[in-house]
């Protein structure tokens, strides 16, 4: 496969989302831009200008409408998807790390820093599509706070019904996705390593998270119970499920301010593939020159794209030998 | 109403003109291709009639339609204005990965890398090597270099003094060059046969049966004019000569015979022999002097 490259940020990246109909990808990095490309070409349809500071985070509605991102400039912009205009600013006491859609598009959650006396929160935000979009609430419809630890990553479970934070201790939890009461809290990751992301499956029953204790663990939302761990050989920032295929896709690499002391073979900059159920690790992609900060699977298992520490987004359309790949049971059963 | 109804006073001028091309023909194949036949005035102001068949193959693609009217959008931002498809600057694509997942890959991935570490096969090992001309350094074969028959390869002095100081008779010219470390003349060194005489040595025997071709087609191929050529005998040699940049055929070539009779017959041949919209004109290579 001949990976395509855009080069559209100047500084590393941080987040990279596929729409839900996989024709649009979503770029953010520590560059003030968003950039949205056309997945199958690489084509660059447009750039959102407006933020003030490093963007954490970009997710985009259900139906490809509005785009939200979240960044250090403490703020929650909303933006018309087609026209590239800012349509809305939520502004926060603290960085905004993480910000997802729900399920049905209805809500967007963002995930707030801990910092200057000010606790980890995660706000959820009532989005209205009528008219220009730029009539929306203006406050927070609920705020969980976070006083243990501060939650780095978060996203809805199936139907919304759940709230799933990863922590900075490595620990996960579940609040209601209505009350914003806290469910469950299960220590997921070797204390105090932070949880760097939270993928879904396509179905939302279950969700992959991504540590730093180079370990990536496949959970129940229902109970939080843990079905698969695949342990990887380096720091993981980024982990995804892969759809028509099982597999997920790891990524990670040495820490982006060891990277100058490592070669490019130690720094360990593949995106890996591990099968999902049998928890093997399956191959390898290599091509970035950095950590990969970021991994997004096109929603039709057809594609997965992965951001760096380098400022590149690499897309790569799989080919053949991809969909080929069977373990002899699958072969066997698939026989009968 | 005898008249057509199309009679313009300005298409009647058209058919008056003598200069006046024929009207393009459309006419469709039995395969379902079309041939278009159009005239049109060359640079020259001559008369070109231009045949073209044209194969329609209609792809049928089934979209989403959100899919399809997002496809329409403008470019915003710092894209705004840009032509549509991908620009240079932002988008590239990567040299080709091979990913197969595979339970083992890592056994494989380590075998891959000792094999490429060591040997390999033969193939692989000189798959990114540069082809390099003894002669001229060029990027090509010493045995398909131009200047073959003019200069003697670069390292093959030495070898060549070897020999010389084996053979008794050139001693003195031997003891000069391996002597104290004043200049020594290049006629006056070893493998420099004789006095004035020039360095090629044992290149220049093919002379004899190296043809000279010339008006050679610029889309000529190497490989085209072997097989025309081979015909006659066997071929030890074809060099074409091409633009460094373009890679284009310059318009000669030389096709070295294993044998002058051979040579011989294919030169009385091949003369006059039409190859590409072009007459060849073919000669014995003289030598170059």
């Amino acid at each position: 496969m001949r990976p395509i490259l855009l080069a559209g940020h100047e500084r590393s990246l941080n987040q990279i989302k596929f729409n839900r109909d996989g024709d649009l990808l979503f770029s953010v990095a520590k560059d003030k831009i968003v950039c949205a490309w056309w997945s199958a070409n690489g084509e660059r349809l447009g750039t959102y200008a407006g933020h003030l500071g490093a963007i954490w985070t970009v997710d985009v509605s259900p139906n490809t409408v509005l785009l939200a991102t979240g960044s250090a400039d403490n703020s929650v912009r909303l933006w018309n998807v087609k026209t590239g205009e800012c349509v809305k600013v939520w502004e926060f006491p603290t960085a905004v790390k993480r910000v997802e859609f729900s399920p049905d598009g209805s809500k967007v959650l963002a995930v707030t820093e801990k910092r200057m006396g000010f606790l980890g929160t995660i706000a959820v935000l009532d989005i209205n599509y009528d008219g220009d979009f730029t009539n929306q609430a203006e406050e927070p419809s609920l705020r969980i706070t976070c006083t243990d630890s501060k939650a780095t990553v978060a996203g809805w479970s199936y139907m919304g019904k759940y709230i799933i934070a990863g922590h900075e201790d490595g620990s996960v939890s579940q609040y209601d996705g209505k009350t914003g009461e806290q469910l469950e809290n299960v220590q997921a990751h070797e204390f105090d390593h932070q949880i760097n992301d939270l993928q879904f499956s396509p179905d939302r029953t279950h969700f992959l998270t991504a540590s730093k204790d180079k370990s990536a663990k496949l959970m129940s939302a229902r109970n939080l119970a843990i079905l698969k761990t695949y342990v990887a050989d380096t720091p993981l920032n980024s982990a995804a499920i892969t759809p028509k295929k099982d597999y997920v896709i790891l990524g990670g690499g040495q820490a982006a301010m060891d990277v100058t002391t490592t070669s490019a073979r130690q720094g360990k900059f593949e995106a890996r593939f591990y099968h999902k159920v049998f928890e093997d690790e399956i191959g390898r992609v290599k091509g970035h020159f950095g950590p990969l900060n970021t991994i997004h699977v096109h929603p039709a298992g057809t594609a997965y794209a992965s951001g760096g520490e380098d400022g590149y987004v690499r897309v790569h359309h799989f080919d053949k030998p991809y969909f080929d790949f069977m373990y002899e049971v699958e072969r066997e059963q698939l026989r009968r | 109403m005898s008249r057509p109804a199309k009679a313009d006073w300005a298409d009647d001028e058209e058919f008056d003109d003598p200069s006046a091309l024929p009207a393009q023909q459309i006419t469709t194949n039995k395969d379902g291709t079309k041939t278009v036949i159009s005239y049109r005035f060359n640079d020259e102001g001559k008369k070109v009639k231009v045949t073209r068949r044209i194969k329609t193959t209609v792809v049928r693609e089934h979209v989403n339609p959100q899919v399809a009217e997002r496809k329409t959008w403008d470019k915003f931002g710092l894209e705004k204005g840009h032509a549509a498809g991908p620009s240079f600057d932002t988008t590239s694509v990567g040299e080709n990965i091979v990913f197969r997942p595979s339970v083992n890959w890592k056994a494989q991935a380590a075998e891959a890398e000792k094999n490429g570490g060591e040997k390999g096969s033969i193939k692989d090992q000189l798959k990114d090597k540069k082809v390099k001309c003894r002669i001229c350094s060029g990027e090509h074969f010493t045995a398909r270099c131009p200047f073959k028959d003019t200069m003697a390869p670069v390292d093959e002095g030495g070898a060549a003094a070897g020999e010389g100081g084996a053979g008794g008779e050139e001693d003195a010219a031997g003891g000069l060059g391996a002597g104290g470390g004043s200049y020594v003349p290049p006629h006056l060194r070893k493998g420099a046969a004789g006095g004035g005489e020039r360095m090629a040595g044992k290149y220049e025997k093919d002379d004899l049966a190296t043809l000279r071709v010339t008006n050679v087609s610029e889309l000529a191929e190497e490989q085209e004019l072997r097989d025309l050529f081979e015909r006659f005998g066997r071929v030890t040699r074809v060099f074409l000569a091409r633009d460094r940049e373009t890679q284009r055929a310059k318009g000669f070539a030389f096709i070295s015979f294993a044998d002058r009779s051979d040579a011989a017959r294919a030169c009385d041949k091949m003369d006059g022999f039409g190859y590409r919209h072009l007459i060849l004109r073919v000669e014995f290579a003289k030598r170059a002097t």
